[in-house]
């Protein structure tokens, strides 16, 4: 294991981008912070620019005019950084996949700018608190 | 004025129209060539009055058609003006933004789907699709191709817009940009405050970054799958919307649910009002810097969440509600558990405002701030708590009830000053009005089945309406029999609320203007950037340092008032 990867999947700082998402998931993740998940206590902290962040958790099925934003906030990111795919429309554009806005899912538009991205999936709608913990968790010792 | 005097004034203009029906008791469709549209509709709002609700434009297969809906809330009575556009080729109607800044938005998306010229419009830009999106593709009209391969490629080889949707930055002002992804709002918006020092002198919005085309997915989705999706358009709204789609295909079907199926949909729409509430005080906080009221109340909003949880099964997204009733019912043994939560919501919310209306800082630093004058939220018809907030006193569920509202015993909480304090103890005292419903309809629960067989939507045009959290949810429907709609028109509050930012955000600091955003709840989306584009040196200032901006002068104002603010003994209770 580099001692890259080592350092991401301890107390990893996470960005949330939302790309055309119901905020619901949006909600759920803020929910995290709050006294009854309170993610802090394992050092997941939710941090105001991507360029502070170990991991993306991207929300929503990324919509025509967010795509070149998702890119945008993907390069700013420090590498290797994990994005997480929270919710059925960041995983596959869920109940969306016909709107003529929609050109997601995220993997594709991460994958077009990196090819190596490292993406976690977390379906649901919205996903429970406990299941995106669980999916941070999981992808974390993954790595 | 009663509803006969309503049709008094409107038969007034009869000479105008080609016809006029009137469907149902509460429902007055009137229909005008285009070249009329723009009188009628300056006699409707400006000397009848009625509230603005929405326009819908429409691909009918010969003609275009602009339906300018409106709302007379002393009587709960919808007028719909349709004004029919029959030139297919270059489709125009007199815009009527100029006297009804509430319609500048909604001509603009019209004109983005359907290709409809608003002459005299102020600003036509592109509102609602992206800015890659090729000009004359129409994506709501009946034969639009869509683009093939879409043009969302790297921004190089990305083709001209001919309609920039934001002005260019002029570097003679200093230009404050916020956005697109904004912690404040739900819909990613993307706001340029021109600035003169720390004052706020313009403000430009740019929409599309949510636009997720769900009118044109509803059009491909059979009556019953629609619910589902409208539930999906807001998480935190996702009761109200299916509700007052299903409610509008009710009154075309002809059908009214059993009356354990109207308890059941008040019991949850006051559920999720109480959750959207405080979860808006609790960021309502965090914003002023007061991150104690963020924690607490979002504590206080779980025991919310695992109710609804355990009556529909999700935390949000309930997928409840259906035509013809609902899909689950509440079990009895849950009662004692509902109204136990409460009665304990009402205590901390007793102490929440409280705390909020006996905090001298609270006072100092929202009292005047953000005002939205009551002339103000009648011209952008404003709904919900920020209308509320204003004075205008306006609330689908006493002004045209539905579910059990008319059998239960609440008040509208309205208050006169229009500024953040103002909506902000409107919310809060709404979220004990709500505790009040809940327990009463628990109590009045009547037994029963929750729902009825609907076998045929007939064909015809209805709309239906909901108070959600933020205001009037509006949902317009037309069916021509088949087993799909074939227009489907959604205006949620915030459409309307949200470019209100034009008269309150202008003339504040822009320490206030976090707030200021944030106070008419403009559904929260979660942290992004903010950046201040300084007109000599280009300082970026993120997000961060515009919160920073904001909880510094709440600290400065506690200095001065030499107070500490509110504790977290304050705030514990049981």
């Amino acid at each position: 294991m580099s001692w890259k990867i080592w350092s991401l999947k301890k107390s990893p700082w996470v960005f949330h981008v939302n790309t055309g998402a119901c905020n619901n998931c949006d909600i759920e993740i803020v929910d995290l912070l709050t006294p009854k998940f309170d993610v802090e206590r394992f050092g997941i902290k939710l941090v105001g620019s991507p360029r502070h962040a170990d991991a993306l958790l991207v929300t929503g099925g990324v919509t025509a005019q967010a795509a070149p934003r998702l890119r945008e906030v993907y390069r700013q990111t420090p590498k290797p950084c994990v994005v997480f795919c929270i919710g059925a429309c960041a995983c596959d554009k869920g109940i969306f996949t016909t709107g003529y806005h929609m050109v997601g899912p995220v993997d594709k538009i991460i994958k077009e700018i990196d090819p190596n991205a490292i993406i976690a999936y977390v379906p649901g709608c919205p996903p429970k608190p406990e299941a995106m913990i669980s999916g941070i968790v999981k992808a974390l010792s993954a790595l | 004025m009663n509803q006969e005097q309503l049709n008094n004034k409107l038969s007034e203009i009869k000479d105008k129209l080609t016809a006029t029906e009137q469907p149902m008791a509460n429902r007055i469709c009137l229909t005008c060539e285009a070249e009329n549209s723009h009188a009628i509709n300056k006699f409707l709002f400006e000397d009848v009055p009625l509230r603005f609700v929405i326009a819908t434009g429409i691909d009918s297969d010969n003609w275009f058609e602009v339906l300018y809906h409106y709302s007379y809330d002393q009587t709960g009575c919808m007028v719909t003006l349709k004004a029919i556009i029959r030139d297919r080729e270059n489709p125009a109607i007199e815009s009527i933004a100029p006297f009804l800044p509430a319609a500048e938005w909604v001509e603009r998306e019209i004109h983005d789907i359907l290709g409809i010229d608003f002459k005299n419009h102020p600003d036509m830009r592109r509102l609602i699709l992206s800015d890659d999106w090729p000009e004359g593709v129409y994506p709501l009209r009946k034969d639009a191709k869509m683009p093939a391969k879409r043009p969302d490629g790297e921004p190089s080889n990305r083709p001209p817009v001919k309609s920039p949707a934001c002005r260019t930055i002029q570097l003679s002002k200093p230009v404050l940009a916020v956005g697109p992804f904004h912690p404040l709002q739900e819909e990613m918006e993307f706001f340029q405050l021109t600035v003169d020092g720390e004052i706020v002198t313009d403000i430009d919005m740019r929409i599309s970054y949510n636009h997720r085309g769900i009118e044109k997915i509803s059009e491909s989705l059979q009556f019953d799958q629609v619910p589902f999706l409208v539930s999906r358009i807001c998480g935190i709204c996702s009761a109200s919307h299916p509700l007052a789609y299903v409610q509008a295909v009710e009154d075309l079907a002809g059908v009214t649910p059993p009356d354990r199926a109207l308890y059941v949909r008040t019991i949850i729409n006051e559920l999720e009002r109480i959750h959207s509430h405080i979860l808006w005080a609790g960021l309502a906080g965090h914003f002023i810097g007061y991150d104690t009221v963020f924690m607490w109340a979002w504590k206080y909003r779980e025991p919310v969440l695992d109710l609804l949880e355990e009556i529909t099964g999700n935390r949000n997204n309930y997928g409840n509600v259906k035509v013809g009733g609902c899909r689950e019912d509440i079990p009895d043994e849950l009662k004692p558990k509902i109204v136990g939560e409460m009665d304990k919501i009402e205590k901390k919310m007793d102490m929440l405002v409280k705390a909020v209306t006996d905090d001298p800082v609270l006072h100092a630093r929202l009292k005047g701030v953000g005002v939205l004058s009551k002339e103000d939220a009648i011209k952008f018809a404003v709904t919900g708590p920020t209308a509320r907030a204003s004075g205008v006193a306006i609330d689908v569920r006493r002004d045209e009830p539905y579910a059990a509202y008319a059998d239960l015993d609440w008040d509208v909480i309205s208050r006169p000053e229009g500024d953040v304090f103002a909506k902000m103890v409107v919310r809060l005292l709404e979220v004990i009005e709500s505790a009040k419903i809940i327990k009463q309809a628990v109590g009045k629960l009547p037994a029963g089945p929750v729902a009825v067989e609907v076998k045929e939507i007939p064909p015809g045009e209805v709309v239906g309406r909901v108070e959600a959290p933020r205001g009037e949810t509006f949902h317009y429907v037309r069916s021509d029999g088949g087993n799909r709609p074939v227009r489907h028109k959604v205006r949620a509050p915030s459409f309307v609320n949200v470019p209100s930012f034009k008269a309150s955000c202008i003339g504040e600091h822009i320490a206030d203007v976090t707030i200021t955003l944030a106070a008419v709840d403009p559904c929260y989306s979660c942290t992004e950037r903010l950046a201040v584009v300084d007109q000599n040196n280009s300082v970026l200032h993120d997000y961060e340092a515009l919160l920073r901006l904001s909880r510094e002068r709440t600290t400065q104002i506690k200095k001065e008032l030499g107070v500490s603010g509110l504790k977290i003994g304050d705030l514990q209770i049981g």
